[in-house]
């Protein structure tokens, strides 16, 4: 009897003490997608690009925007952040950011500092997107709304990841990365910049969305190059194609070269594959970058007989060599103008020679600057697409 | 007899295995790499080397009096007292383990799922079904073990396999960059953290029911759980690196949320945990069997759950002092808790082993003057 009373009580019990301390209901939470954070004067602005769940949801709302800005200044990011209850009327959860946005003006100050918190802290993943806006600051890019996505963050997250899959001169960086190569002595770290097209202020209100072109458009740019966590400067579009094709982070990519006689012909790059080998010859490093990839024809704007096997022999050396172009300039102009190895052309001699390496990390970027570096391309031409020979032959003058 | 049950020589097996990945899976990738970095998985197979040579001592010391528990067995070999005083030796040392192992459950929930819950509140939870499994006995738990296992073997093996995507080879280059001396010195610790308080294994060897295949049991245990932590230290530095793997609080952790298969299938780290949770639960509850079992063998008593309320209390309040931060803590497990481990685990046994012998000389000495 004693027994059936405490099991009874016991039950009645389990009623009341469900979940925890710590339980956080959904219409508690201020989901926060996108994050920016800027330098004001000494201090971080930090603005948190959050999603109002009733404009989102399958029933419309108000007819609002989708999502809804907190920004607040503080000392460090994490006092900004829990400012933020000061306007916000919940409390910011980070754990799904797609984005994080650092100024341009903070990156060139030095980005470390303000990356701990995400590290440290519990509700923060590794698995959002980082990028630097240019020339703007972060707080601006969040306040652009798109069209395709409704929710800008993500917007930015998949368009970040999809053009490094099609595109190439892009590049996406998650935070262990990112802090990876700001730690590694034998690699310094890049971020896609990322801009506005058009005019910001216009980006701002629904009626930017409900324009066909809308007047103020998201856009990734070219690459950014930190020394250390410091921002040094941009790449362009071209150097930024060269780059992603040393890391072996080209998946697919349009590339434009010449025919033999006059004209263009643009090639579409299905497949790649870069092995990077370091190597220490006579005391002094030596880097081999060895690419393989797969092309298909896939415009022709020029006069050529694409039926003879000898024409595609020569369409494979012109990428070839157009590939091997793009890598050489720039590491050319990473070695003269910003003297920061980003291709962690270190860590490839650290793998191969641990012990030349141990003595040469301390002065590495100047190694970096006279150091040897040997492309080799292979490209090959498989497939023409749906025709043989272009019907421009075939125009009548 | 305190306890009557009986254990297969399987369930045997398994318990060591649950034991010796215990709290290893989440602490032991960032113990193991802060010394060795790359070269960590060499320590893990070193220390795993190590291990079996304390099998192998502990096995002999449990032959000496095969059906004596080692608290009993220290009396009849060091006498009364001393064995006694050596005994309260070893339940003190279970006692610390146990609470250590209780405190790390604590930090962990602490820090990386609930950060307001009173970290009270998750010892006492946890201690309940500890409690609840040692008033059940051996047989019950070493059943439980049974039938956990195959899931944390499901979990260990979906959770690499989810992994390998992102595994990337270079993150292990180059080998013994910095010669062999970091990878040793990185093996005192994953030896201690994997095979180095399997002591506690003394005090249920009397009651396995084929007691001369109980090395081989033991050996098993101990080569699969070590096999699971060398995959685990592997793949925490192909996919983390050797830096990120050594500065994380609990790499194993940070490994779980990175998976991402094809956007659907992430934010599963719960999982790990949950595995975590299965594992240290047996690591707690055998070094808790011990102490309850010893103590009251030590005190002649009629049964030991009477004990295990008390111990509890005393358990959740150890844990709360056993270190008053969490720097504290990592100080003493990762500099002075391997040692203390090493004088339990080696040199104790070795000690009484040579008593044995020199009792065994001395009277064969006596009986031929005789």
């Amino acid at each position: 009897m004693l027994r059936k009373m405490l099991l009874l009580l016991l039950l009645g019990v389990m009623i009341f003490v469900t979940g925890c301390w710590n339980r956080r209901e959904l219409n508690d939470l201020a989901i926060a997608v996108g994050m920016g954070i800027d330098k004001q004067d000494k201090q971080y602005k930090v603005s948190m690009q959050v999603v109002v769940p009733g404009e989102i949801a399958a029933k419309k709302g108000r007819g609002a925007s989708p999502v809804t800005l907190y920004s607040a200044v503080g000392d460090s990011v994490f006092e900004a952040i829990r400012k933020m209850t000061t306007n916000s009327p919940r409390k910011i959860y980070i754990s799904h950011l797609r984005i994080l946005i650092l100024g341009e003006a903070l990156a060139r100050e030095g980005i470390g500092k303000s990356l701990e918190f995400l590290t440290r802290d519990n509700e923060a993943r590794s698995d959002f997107y980082i990028a630097v806006s240019k020339g703007l600051m972060a707080e601006d890019i969040l306040k652009v709304l798109t069209s395709l996505d409704a929710i800008p963050a993500n917007m930015l997250y998949n368009a970040l990841e999809t053009s490094q899959k099609a595109w190439a001169p892009t590049t996406s960086v998650t935070l262990d990365e990112l802090i990876k190569d700001i730690t590694s002595e034998g690699k310094h770290p890049v971020l896609t910049g990322i801009f506005i097209n058009g005019e910001p202020q216009m980006g701002n209100s629904n009626k930017n969305v409900q324009m066909v072109d809308s007047s103020a458009q998201l856009q990734y740019t070219s690459l950014a190059v930190f020394r250390g966590d410091k921002l040094v400067g941009w790449l362009n579009e071209k150097e930024s194609k060269g780059y992603n094709y040393i890391r072996d982070k080209v998946t697919s990519t349009a590339g434009v070269i010449p025919c033999p006689k006059g004209g263009e012909l643009t090639l579409e790059i299905i497949r790649s594959k870069t092995k990077v080998k370091g190597s220490v010859i006579k005391g002094k490093p030596h880097i081999d970058i060895e690419v393989r990839s797969r092309a298909n024809v896939d415009e022709v704007e020029c006069q050529i007989d694409l039926t003879k096997t000898k024409t595609i022999a020569q369409l494979e050396s012109l990428g070839d060599a157009r590939v091997k172009e793009l890598i050489d300039e720039v590491i050319h102009t990473v070695k003269k103008e910003y003297k920061a190895d980003i291709f962690g052309f270190g860590d490839a001699i650290r793998r191969s020679n641990p012990k030349f390496w141990k003595k040469a990390k301390g002065r590495w970027d100047q190694y970096f600057v006279d150091l040897d570096v040997t492309v080799k391309v292979d490209g090959q031409i498989h497939q023409l697409g749906t025709v043989s020979n272009s019907f421009l032959e075939r125009i009548r003058e | 007899m305190l306890e009557n049950g009986k254990i297969s020589l399987r369930q045997f097996t398994i318990l060591v295995t649950l034991f010796t990945i215990g709290d290893s899976i989440l602490v032991l990738p960032s113990v193991a790499t802060f010394e060795a970095k790359e070269d960590a998985w060499i320590s893990a197979i070193i220390g795993m080397g190590v291990g079996w040579l304390v099998v192998c001592l502990l096995v002999v010391v449990s032959k000496l009096n095969p059906d004596l528990t080692f608290v009993e067995s220290n009396k009849k070999i060091l006498g009364s007292t001393l064995g006694t005083a050596v005994s309260l030796l070893f339940i003190a040392y279970f006692l610390l383990c146990a609470s250590a192992n209780v405190r790390e459950i604590g930090d962990f929930m602490t820090t990386q799922s609930m950060p307001e819950t009173p970290i009270q509140a998750i010892y006492v939870v946890f201690l309940c079904i500890v409690v609840m499994g040692v008033r059940l006995g051996l047989e019950a738990f070493a059943r439980a073990g049974e039938v956990f296992f195959p899931g944390v073997i499901l979990f260990f093996v979906t959770f690499i396999i989810l992994l390998l995507p992102q595994a990337h080879m270079e993150n292990i280059q180059p080998v013994l960059a910095e010669g062999i001396k970091p990878v040793l010195r990185g093996s005192i610790s994953t030896s201690t953290f994997s095979s180095g308080q399997l002591v506690v294994f003394l005090m249920i060897m009397p009651y396995v029911n084929q007691p001369k295949k109980i090395l081989k049991g033991f050996f098993t245990g101990t080569l699969m759980g070590g096999v699971a932590l060398i995959i685990l230290i592997i793949i925490t530095i192909l996919v983390l690196g050797a830096d990120a793997t050594s500065s994380n609080m609990y790499p194993s952790y940070s490994l779980a949320k990175k998976i991402d298969i094809g956007r659907f299938l992430e934010r599963i780290e719960a999982i790990l945990s949950l595995m975590w949770f299965v594992t240290i639960f047996f690591k707690i509850i055998l070094f808790f069997y011990g102490l309850v079992l010893g103590l009251s063998q030590v005190l002649k008593l009629k049964e030991y759950k009477s004990l295990t309320l008390p111990a509890a209390m005393i358990l959740m309040v150890l844990s709360t002092l056993i270190a008053p931060n969490i720097t504290y803590y990592n100080n003493v497990i990762a500099r002075y808790w391997p040692f203390y481990d090493y004088t339990l685990n080696v040199l104790f046994p070795l000690l009484l082993l040579g008593v044995y012998g020199l009792r065994q000389k001395l009277f064969s000495q006596s009986s031929d003057l005789e």
